[in-house]
């Protein structure tokens, strides 16, 4: 599994959605993406990953989309 | 060295907002702040759900009993000074385990441990024995809201 589907994964297992829908989504535009799946979205992603997120960069990730630049720019991870 | 507490019911309710006739753990022996907790639950034929769950058999139904474990699992964080009345809620339960029937008159003990706790999430553990024996146990996530607040991305318009 590639870097990119990791990051489906992480959305697919958290939020109980199929790879196809995760791409448009933004946070509380589903009822499973609250502050408590947020948290838990972000915890995947850590455990994948294997970093620690800074509190801002968890506040800016508002979007799958953006989740993924956070993720190139500030963690390195090549997607 | 590490910092010891207990609690009796008063201050069980300063640490955690669930109240009669949703209270189920009457005593904390002893917990150590961000890492376990142990706790007492006593049953007397007096608890309201005896005369339902069953009339011709009493025993503590099995959501009581998770109860009984969540509720010695928060006091292993909500104990600390900057949680303490904070709201919690459920992220998931797993490996629930019942093994003995508990019945009027039963003392449950219970040992929680907390494995980690990040970002307002709590992972951890809980072991309940009768007697000494193995009672029941389950695997518990808990966030406290309030914390994961301070970590939401702002509302898009």
């Amino acid at each position: 599994m590639n870097n990119k589907e990791k990051y489906i994964n992480a959305f697919v297992e958290t939020f109980g959605v199929s790879a196809e829908e995760v791409e448009k989504l933004e946070y509380s535009q589903i009822e499973e993406w609250d502050s408590v799946g947020h948290m838990s979205l972000v915890a995947a992603l850590e455990d994948v990953f294997g970093i620690m997120m800074d509190a801002d960069d968890i506040i800016d990730f508002s979007s799958y989309e953006k989740g993924l630049e956070i993720l190139e720019e500030k963690y390195q991870i090549k997607m | 060295m590490e910092e010891k507490l207990s609690f009796d019911l008063m201050g069980i309710q300063s640490c955690q907002r669930n109240r009669y006739p949703l209270l189920f753990v009457d005593k904390i022996i002893e917990a150590i702040p961000s890492k376990s907790a142990r706790g007492i639950k006593n049953f007397t034929f007096n608890e309201w759900y005896f005369p339902a769950h069953f009339d011709d058999d009493p025993n503590v139904p099995g959501f009581v009993l998770v109860e009984c474990l969540v509720q010695t699992f928060l006091m292993t964080f909500l104990c600390m000074e900057e949680y303490r009345g904070m709201e919690t809620s459920f992220v998931s339960i797993n490996n629930v385990k019942f093994k003995k029937k508990v019945v009027p008159g039963d003392r449950l003990e219970m040992d929680a441990r907390l494995d980690s706790f990040r970002r307002g999430v709590a992972k951890g553990h809980v072991d309940a024995f009768v007697d000494g024996i193995f009672t029941c146990s389950a695997d518990f996530v808990v966030a406290i809201t309030e914390v994961l607040d301070q970590y939401k991305p702002k509302e898009t318009e």
